[in-house]
């Protein structure tokens, strides 16, 4: 779909669409939004919608055609007629996706359709965590959720919810207000607490920034690995497709420095390896030639930070040779446009420090705000009047609270010594549409709808202006699931609260009376029916930019860990593990080791070599923490003494694609935290390996990595 | 063909489009969209562990990567790879029942209904981009909701393998009929061109010298897998400029 006919096309399909029945009773079970003849067979329609699977939140149009499915009425079979989402693109208005998506927002599909798919409300009746559950009717369910927290001392509620911005954030917000119970908090994946804190402290601004890296000439990429999933992935790869071939003569260059050969390092004209913790010691050594070479002005609190750093410390620290970083410094002193993202693909316990330090560098390059530099994080559109808050206090939280709602997240597998907490609490409310790692633990399990099913209001976590992504309803929910606001609501009534869903018409027209640049020749009701049928709205750049870093704090250079060690990472393919139960991923090869329906252990060569390891032995994994065993992948290109593992796998509960599959790297990491934030860390764990007889299988795609002649039939 | 479809265009009659696809190295990041993108548009089932243990998995366009060098000064090759729609094609002349041919618009077109599943295109295909079902495909339901009704499920026994999106671009030409103006550059984007966040891929009748991919095939970096073996792919791959 491009701009051009994206825009011919929503003239033509309706605001709101879609199901039609063939029969009474089928009529009576899913009501029709619009009459059936308005989705004629064949022919398509295509509405905007909001990915939902990472905090990139891009825009996308959902293709809709009639379809027809079996549903039982009665006990009997019967055909009915809906309107089903037959493919998801990017959409060509939304400034993050510009009409591209990557592959987690394609197989994003396969959780509206997934088969294992909750289809009303449950209760436990088994053990907890034994999957033993039973059908409840709405009525009850909302009674006794709402029973509970009323018994509940509303400081001991604790709402665990994702870390996203929009009105579903703000509506968890509203209602844990209404009863009296603290604001609700993520779990710290997907949040860039780190990235967060760290912008605090160089630009004065909690948020994301983004960088201008289309204009660069080159860009040192220090932790972040922007193109394989991190912050905004689609939004970076377009704009990494235009910095290589979309300047005329204008080549820019990319190095990027991180502890695994991800995406962004395969693309990088120059890896730097850099031991796992090492990347403050790496910036701060950077910045410290750089003071020799370049400096534009600096503010004297930036000169200070590098003035006194120890180079062969520091080298030695981050595990890159001195040579490297002289290197690497001079060429950006001699850039006329160089930039340095800086992130935490694999947050560190010192992760908040390294993307402070690493954005610094901005600051002594003068590219703060320049094209092809970096543009600050914007000011909050106004809209949403209770900003999300990390707490780096969760789990603490977790262990005292009586009763424990979940939306969103999956702590029981990403941060798995929270599973215990979970069994000891006295009430779980999940709102996940799956019987997962973590709704597995719950009393009651009240289903949402699929993003896809329900209107969307979200803020991109990172968008080259203020901008909002929002989507109406245009398909039916397949079963009885119902959206989260709604029930916020019945919670509220049944528990005599009061309070007020925000929704996303409301939101819209909110922003339409908060934010003077939307001009006031637009009415409201025009305001919101143009961001319905575009799928959002963008601002102009927000105004004035800080001209100077906050306070950016001392750093401390620790020393370079001994043995090997283990790290985890969010893979491409899966996230931080939600993608796992959608089957075209589980068949999509993994980058690095081509793994299909499984995630292995990435072994480098050298250690592989002393255990005498080859692809596909099993191992077991040691820490402190925990073990886990899975086969072994050689990875050519992974540091001496660092041992990696996607996260993705090794789910508990998570439906016939994910449950039981492999190993979750997680238990292994254990209870780590960044120390700035509490955010949970992914590594360096120390750890020990060992090769067992284990059957675990490597199923790979690459015939390469099998020694296998070329693919043949 | 090219040639003569220029040819064509010069003396008055209609153009038939040359297509080929661009695919920009530099810009290509393996992030893997497009395959997924691939499989959602043109029905392509998964074949599950049991099957992918034994290389039974279709993928109609796939990411080759290979490791080169030791640690640290290890780089990465790596690129998109479908159907290369060869002028040449080795899989056509040895089917014997005439399943595969090349159309008039340089499509390597596979009729699955004429398919007798013999495997001989798979096995004299160089690029191993043609799959052969051993079983019927499944979609546990509701999965079969997302099924795209353009494109035809295939049943066992058959070779498939990428059209080219050869159902969008039918469609693409039909729009321009109903809007009663020639096709124009752009107007037919495959699931994978259309997807791809780097903006790598570039698809369009390379006997239109005003097309982009015709511009893109003479930049200079322009090559063809595995060209030595004189099967003229329709797939054009720029090399990275570093």
């Amino acid at each position: 779909m491009d701009r051009r006919n994206f825009v011919k096309l929503v003239g033509t399909a309706s605001g709101g669409a879609v199901t039609g029945a063939c029969g009474r009773q089928a009529e009576e079970i899913i009501p029709l939004l619009v009459p059936e003849e308005s989705v004629p067979v064949g022919v398509e329609q295509w509405h905007p919608s909001v990915c939902g699977e990472c905090s990139a939140a891009c825009g996308t149009l959902a293709r809709v055609m009639a379809s027809e499915r079996e549903i039982e009425v009665d006990g009997e079979l019967v055909r009915q007629k809906i309107a089903a989402v037959k493919k998801l693109e990017g959409n060509p208005l939304d400034p993050v996706s510009g009409g591209r998506l990557c592959a987690r927002g394609h197989a994003s599909l396969q959780s509206l359709y997934n088969p294992d798919r909750l289809r009303s409300p449950l209760k436990r009746v088994g053990p907890r965590a034994s999957g033993q559950f039973e059908t409840v009717s709405w009525d009850d369910a909302v009674a006794e959720a709402a029973g509970a927290l009323v018994a509940a001392d509303p400081g001991r509620i604790l709402f665990l919810a994702r870390a996203r911005e929009g009105v579903r954030s703000e509506n968890i917000a509203r209602f844990l207000e209404a009863i009296g119970a603290p604001p609700a908090t993520s779990i710290g994946v997907g949040d860039f607490a780190a990235e967060r804190e760290a912008s605090e402290r160089v630009y004065g601004r909690n948020g994301l920034p983004i960088y201008e890296i289309q204009d660069s000439t080159l860009v040192l990429s220090i932790g972040a690995d922007f193109l394989g999933g991190w912050a905004s992935p689609v939004l970076y790869s377009r704009r990494y497709g235009h910095m290589r071939q979309g300047r005329r003569e204008l080549r820019g260059r990319l190095i990027h420095a991180e502890s695994r050969f991800s995406l962004t390092a395969w693309n990088a004209d120059r890896w730097l390896p850099v031991w796992p913790g090492g990347e403050l010691a790496l910036a701060l050594a950077i910045g410290h030639v750089l003071l020799g070479e370049r400096i534009a002005d600096a503010p004297a609190s930036v000169v200070a930070i590098f003035a006194d750093v120890d180079l062969e410390q520091a080298a030695a620290a981050a595990g890159v040779p001195v040579d490297a970083i002289r290197q690497t410094a001079s060429e950006l002193a001699q850039a006329s446009a160089p930039v340095v993202v800086a992130g935490a693909s694999m947050v560190r316990q010192n992760s908040a420090d390294a993307v402070a330090a690493a954005s610094a560098l901005n600051w002594l390059l003068g590219c703060v705000g320049k094209p092809g530099g970096v543009i600050p994080p914007a000011e909050p559109l106004g809209v949403l009047a209770r900003q999300r808050r990390f707490s780096g206090d969760w789990s603490e939280r977790l262990e005292q609270a009586s009763v424990v709602l979940v939306d969103g997240v999956n702590p029981a597998y990403n941060a798995p010594a929270s599973q215990s907490a979970l069994a000891d609490a006295e009430t779980v409310i999940s709102f996940s549409p799956f019987l997962d790692d973590t709704s597995a633990f719950a009393d009651l399990i009240l289903p949402d709808h699929d993003p896809l099913e329900q209107a969307l209001f979200e803020v991109p976590a990172v968008s080259p202006s203020p901008s909002f992504a929002a989507a109406g309803e245009f398909v039916a929910p397949l079963y009885d699931s119902r959206p989260i606001a709604t029930v916020l609501s019945e919670l509220a009534e049944a528990t005599e609260q009061p309070f007020e869903e925000l929704t996303v018409g409301l939101a819209v027209s909110r922003l339409h009376s908060a934010v003077e640049s939307v001009g006031p020749e637009t009415s409201a009701s025009e305001f919101e029916a143009r961001a319905l049928r575009d799928g959002g709205w963008q601002g102009p750049p927000s105004g004035e930019l800080p001209t100077t870093p906050g306070t950016l704090g001392a750093f401390e250079i620790a020393s370079k860990q001994e043995g090997v060690v283990f790290q985890a990472y969010e893979s491409p393919q899966f996230g931080s593990g939600s993608g796992a139960n959608r089957p075209w991923l589980q068949e999509l090869p993994d980058p690095t080791s081509s793994a299909l329906w499984g995630l292995p252990v990435e072994v480098d060569r050298a250690t592989a070599a002393r255990l005498g390891l080859v692809n596909g032995d099993n191992v077991r994994i040691r820490s402190e923490h925990g073990t886990l065993e899975a086969p072994v992948y050689v990875n050519p290109a992974a540091i001496p003494g660092v041992v990696s593992m996607a996260v993705g796998q090794g789910h508990a509960s998570y439906g016939r694609y994910a449950s039981g599959r492999g190993a979750n790297p997680m238990v292994v990491v254990g209870d780590l935290r960044e120390e700035g934030t509490g955010c949970p860390a992914m590594g360096p764990t120390p750890i020990s390996i060992e090769k067992t007889a284990g059957d675990a299988r490597l199923v790979q795609f690459s015939r390469q990595d099998r020694d296998l002649p070329p693919h043949r039939v | 063909m090219a040639e003569e479809a220029t040819q064509q265009a010069e003396g008055g009659t209609e153009r038939t489009p040359q297509w080929a696809m661009a695919i920009d190295l530099d810009r290509c990041t393996g992030c893997e969209a497009c395959v997924v993108a691939c499989a959602s548009e043109n029905n392509v089932p998964t074949a599950g562990e049991d099957q992918a243990a034994m290389g039974r998995t279709k993928h109609w366009i796939r990411i080759d990567r290979y490791y080169e060098g030791e640690f640290p000064d290890i780089k990465v090759k790596y690129r998109p790879v479908m159907c290369q729609q060869c002028d040449e094609a080795p899989c056509e002349p040895v089917c014997p029942v005439n399943a595969t041919y090349q159309n008039a618009e340089g499509l390597n077109v596979q009729i699955y209904n004429r398919c007798i599943g013999t495997r001989y295109c798979a096995n004299n295909c160089p690029y191993t981009v043609r799959f052969f079902n051993w079983f019927a495909p499944e979609w546990a339901e509701p999965l079969n909701l997302q099924l795209n009704p353009d494109v035809s499920i295939r049943p066992s026994g058959v070779v498939e393998k990428c059209t080219f999106c050869a159902h969008k671009i039918k469609r693409a030409k039909l729009d321009a009929d109903a809007d009663g103006r020639e096709l124009a550059d752009g107007d037919v984007q495959p699931a994978c061109v259309q997807s791809c966040p780097a903006e790598a891929m570039v698809f369009g009748d390379m006997s239109d010298g005003d097309s982009k991919v015709a511009k893109l095939l003479g930049s200079g970096r322009s090559g063809q897998l595995l060209e030595s073996l004189g099967t003229k792919p329709r797939v054009f791959y720029l090399e990275k400029a570093d």
